[in-house]
């Protein structure tokens, strides 16, 4: 195998413009689509981090938040700048995200496989609580934004960028994640995050800076779940509410697809992501009210049957065959 | 003075949570200190232990306290159940593929319950009664979930470190591949475990309604799985009783830190006393990072 | 429970009414649904499906107003009515959604009416306590219920939150119990509302009245709490035993549209198949669709737009309440809440007293005498 090979980008990128083409194609798509990308990002998203490193943060809703409440205070404070403020917006979730990344790395990365999980829950649950306990950014009243942005924007312009831009924002955030991923994979980090993940003390033993690549992949993880969280969520529902953007569900869901596609590949998240979302929604179109009861079986089944993810899986059986090119 | 006795009876009352939220987190620290599995679904559980409780209470009028054994036998063949239909297959699988099967096992018992017995929120009521002490007013079963709950505790303690079988799940969770050496058979030990555990989690989802009689409803876990996340690391994760130990702790904190921060002006005192509670396992795993009760890696 | 209040409407209409007359045309009510799972994500791309594949014009919006926000851009895109029969929060009708309507009272009024009762029978209560979740929707109740307070002369003794998914507020209960107040209101849904009222039982907090939401306003409230709930008010939309009927409508000089509420009960058993009594969830949803039908006979036309207009001006009386929106913002104003309490196990309506089939219980038995076994039955 090459070492650098971009190849496995391309059943990525055709996935990514098959599903393009269904929601601009078919009338009524696009906001499933928009759904099922969003699903795919957050896989992605966080498939840098517990993908190459085996680390689980199962805070990792936080950097969500975070980024959700930093498009809110841009929108909410500097709306008279008009679609600016969106950039704004993107920058600051970024950077609080990336923030907050850096003082969780400083203090939680020293912790080793299910502490480092669960310390990361605390951070998570206490920053919720923090906000609504301190009343910070409208405590648990959270920002409502529809208005302000109707008002400012325009009625127009405002469901233009609730309704569609948003969306289109999500996709660019799944393609750049994809590009980031491979981009890692294919460079020495890449390798010293495998190695890490194999073996942490031998890793650190052969002398690879094993804490520098760890934080990198952490802030790389978390800067992209904060966009996710902007766009997803602020910009997509006009709103932020703390007990909402801090659920650990979202965590687990994140857990749930990577672990489906299969954790490290580039393709799992998306595969991942694909059939938990497009499971979600038509089971609740076809069976609404007792969707979650078949859904929960089918992802029993489809764990036992793939215990390394479906991607994972096809990677082991294809290692000889061409298909090998085209996964990583 | 009213400081003084908001504080004491505030630690009281913590003490009382706390024990309900240690005997809450052993089941998870028990399965995850032998089979290294976290049971994400382990608030289902809880549930179903709060909705036998109201079941047998409303159809046989029997009292919480007779339905613990009951609630502990169908924990254990839940257990058993799980372990042979789903876990047993994942054993050797990436350690995070249980975590997905757990995901989907507890999904699945929620809905299952909400075909069973609705989405309504429930409960019922068994008074025994009312201890007025000092500043203290609290209902005798709260106390009872309290000496309970320790019982459990000790009992569990005490089987763990006196018989065969109690020493041999020790010697899975210290050392699995010693474990082996020595002829035990791990498998066994993996399927007792974990029907163990799940049994310990229904178990204590009955004198969770000894202690919040109300409010039951099949989504009641979550709440209950966040607590125990982090209460059975505050623990050191592979113990039971540090579980419990920490538990008590975690109530101890919750409560107890009521009373100062209710004299903060402009703040929401009971929102804080959470981020308290959680700013406090931080500080703990930071200065040690394998948990208060925890031994090595 | 909702799904089978607007089955319910939908079986009047179509059966007893002989559908929606638009001209010579008649309109069938036909239902989409699909589970939202109160899921923020999924919500937007049900509402879209609905709009578009399966061609739905009028909405009733999801059950909650934090999904409502998120689902009414969509709405608006695509031209589609919305109609809140569950989103009670003010601020979903501040944000400018012209497409969105509200059939139920809004948050703001949840526990005004408690107070207003409070001061007309004992202008002595004066001492208010305040308990409820931190949550945006209780949040909303009791900023108005505190300016209703302090407009008329209630003093707040104690105005604290807890978060949701407690177990234990005793240490909250402890410090209200020291503010020795005379009446408390507070709540937020369901289980807190049920451990609150048992722990003020536990705690043997004794005051005149209690006002909790939503959760006392269910029968299972009773169940669960048995005797302790005597006495216990909440604000409900509706209540079995309201009484809005035809002759009702006429006295206002109103219409009055959809079934009596003797049908409604009666049709209810028959679309639920038990004997389970409507909570206000099925009536607020009921009465949701019914005000569709309403509107869109009044405006002969079954485009949204058209409808939405109508909806500007009509008033009109359903076996729910009366149906009237603010033009501007589509926030109901015609509806009035009712405030019921628990009277010898039953639940009783208690005010407005035009509304109100029992007396006010007042002051009610102290958690002692309860354990007496004395009832609140005046």
């Amino acid at each position: 195998m090459k070492i650098r090979s971009y190849k496995p980008l391309l059943p990525l990128f055709l996935i990514y413009a098959l599903l393009i083409l269904i929601a601009v194609a078919v009338p009524g798509m696009w906001q499933p689509v928009a759904f099922f990308m969003f699903y795919v990002a957050l896989g992605q998203a966080f498939n840098i981090f517990m993908g190459l490193t085996g680390y689980v943060d199962f805070g990792y809703v936080a950097f969500l938040g975070l980024g959700a409440y930093g498009m809110a205070i841009a929108i909410k404070y500097f709306s008279s700048l008009g679609l600016i403020s969106i950039l704004l917006g993107i920058l600051l979730a970024v950077v609080m995200s990336i923030l907050l990344s850096l003082a969780v790395g400083a203090v939680a990365l020293r912790l080793r496989g299910a502490y480092f999980a669960i310390a990361t829950i605390g951070v998570n649950e206490g920053f919720r609580y923090l906000i609504e306990g301190v009343r910070l950014w409208g405590g648990s009243e959270g920002i409502v934004l529809s208005g302000l942005m109707r008002r400012t924007f325009g009625r127009e312009t405002a469901n233009l960028l609730s309704t569609f831009f948003s969306d289109i924002l999500i996709i660019a955030i799944a393609i750049l994640a994809a590009m980031t991923t491979i981009w890692i994979l294919n460079r020495k980090m890449g390798y010293a995050l495998l190695a890490l993940r194999e073996d942490e003390d031998a890793a650190r033993v052969m002398g690879i800076n094993v804490t520098k690549y760890k934080i990198m992949a952490f802030i790389t993880s978390a800067s992209f779940a904060g966009l996710i969280g902007a766009v997803a969520w602020t910009l997509k529902l006009t709103y932020v509410f703390p007990e909402d953007v801090f659920n650990i569900h979202y965590t687990v869901e994140a857990i749930v697809i990577v672990m489906l596609g299969g954790a490290g590949t580039l393709l799992g998240p998306v595969v991942g992501g694909l059939i938990y979302g497009v499971l979600k929604y038509y089971l609740s179109v076809v069976f609404p009210g007792i969707q979650l009861l078949i859904l929960a079986p089918m992802l029993i089944l489809t764990i036992i049957a793939f215990p390394e993810g479906i991607v994972g899986f096809i990677k082991k059986k294809g290692k000889k065959s061409r298909i090998s090119y085209y996964l990583r | 003075m009213v400081f003084a006795e908001n504080l004491i009876s505030n630690l009281f009352y913590g003490a009382l949570l706390g024990s309900i939220y240690g005997v809450a987190t052993m089941g998870l620290s028990l399965i995850f200190g032998v089979l290294r599995i976290v049971n994400v679904g382990h608030g289902a559980f809880i549930m179903i232990g709060a909705f036998t409780a109201f079941w047998m209470f409303t159809l046989y009028s029997l009292p919480p306290v007779a339905v613990i054994p009951i609630a502990l036998v169908f924990g254990l063949a839940i257990g058993f159940i799980a372990f042979q239909a789903v876990i047993r297959r994942l054993v050797d699988a990436p350690e995070l593929s249980t975590l997905l099967a757990t995901f989907g096992i507890g999904i699945f018992i929620e809905e299952l319950a909400k075909l069973v017995w609705g989405a309504d929120y429930v409960g019922f009521s068994w008074d025994i009664g009312t201890l007025y002490l000092g500043p203290i007013t609290v209902s005798y079963s709260k106390i009872l979930a309290f000496f309970c709950s320790v019982l459990v505790a000790a009992l569990l303690y005490l089987w763990f470190t006196k018989t065969k079988l109690g020493n041999a799940i020790r010697a899975v969770v210290q050392d699995r591949e010693g474990a082996v050496v020595c002829g035990i058979n791990v498998n066994r030990i993996f399927a007792l475990s974990f029907s163990i555990g799940i049994g310990l989690t229904v178990l204590s989802g009955v004198l969770v309604t000894l202690f919040v009689p109300v409010g039951i409803n099949v989504y009641m876990g979550g709440d209950y799985t966040l607590k125990a996340f982090v209460i059975s690391v505050l623990g050191g994760l592979d113990s039971p009783w540090g579980a419990f130990i920490a538990g008590f702790l975690f109530g101890l904190f919750e409560n107890g830190s009521y009373a100062i921060l209710g004299l903060i002006p402009g703040v929401e005192p009971f929102a804080l006393t959470r981020f308290v509670a959680f700013a406090f396992l931080l500080i703990i795993l930071l200065v040690k990072p394998t948990g208060l009760l925890g031994g090595g890696e | 429970m909702a799904l089978w209040g607007m089955q319910v409407a939908k079986k009047w209409i179509n059966e007893k009414h002989g559908g929606i007359k638009v001209g010579d045309k008649i309109y069938k009510v036909e239902i989409k649904y699909y589970d939202d799972q109160s899921n923020k994500e999924v919500v937007k791309s049900l509402v879209e499906k609905l709009a578009v594949q399966d061609g739905v014009k009028f909405m009733l919006a999801p059950y909650s107003s934090g999904l409502t926000l998120a689902a009414a851009p969509i709405a608006e895109k695509y031209g589609v009515l919305m109609n809140s029969h569950g989103g009670a929060s003010d601020y979903i009708f501040e944000q400018g959604y012209y497409y969105v309507v509200q059939t139920l009272s809004p948050a703001s009024k949840y526990q005004t009416g408690f107070l207003e009762m409070i001061k007309n029978i004992d202008p002595n209560a004066k001492k208010v306590a305040m308990v409820y979740e931190d949550t945006e929707f209780s949040r909303s109740v009791f900023k108005a219920a505190r300016e209703y307070a302090e407009k008329n002369g209630f003093e707040i003794v104690f105005d604290k939150t807890y978060p949701k998914g407690v177990q234990d507020l005793s240490p909250l209960l402890n410090e209200l119990k020291a503010s020795n107040p005379d009446i408390i209101i507070g709540g937020g849904h369901f289980a807190d509302g049920q451990l609150l009222a048992s722990q003020l039982a536990e705690l043997k907090i004794n005051v005149k009245a209690i006002s909790i939401l939503v959760a006392p306003a269910l029968p299972k409230f009773y169940d669960a709490l048995g005797t302790k709930a005597e006495g216990i008010s909440a604000p409900a939309q509706w209540e079995t035993g309201v009484s809005y009927s035809p002759d009702a409508a006429k006295k206002l000089g109103v219409d009055y549209f959809g079934p009596t509420q003797e049908e409604f009960l009666q049709m209810f058993k028959e679309v639920s198949k038990s004997d389970e009594l409507p909570s206000y969830h099925a009536a607020e949803a009921a009465a949701a669709v019914l005000s569709y039908a309403y509107a869109i006979e009044k405006a002969k036309s079954i485009k949204p737009e058209d409808v939405r207009e109508v909806m500007n001006n009509v008033e009109f009386m359903t076996f729910f309440g009366m149906w009237k929106i603010d033009p501007d913002t589509g926030k109901q104003i015609g509806h009035d809440m009712v405030i019921i309490q628990w009277q010898g196990g039953e639940k009783k309506i208690i005010w407005p007293p035009e509304a109100a089939n029992s007396e006010p219980y007042y002051p009610i038995p102290t958690w002692e005498e309860k354990e007496q076994g004395k009832l609140a039955k005046p």
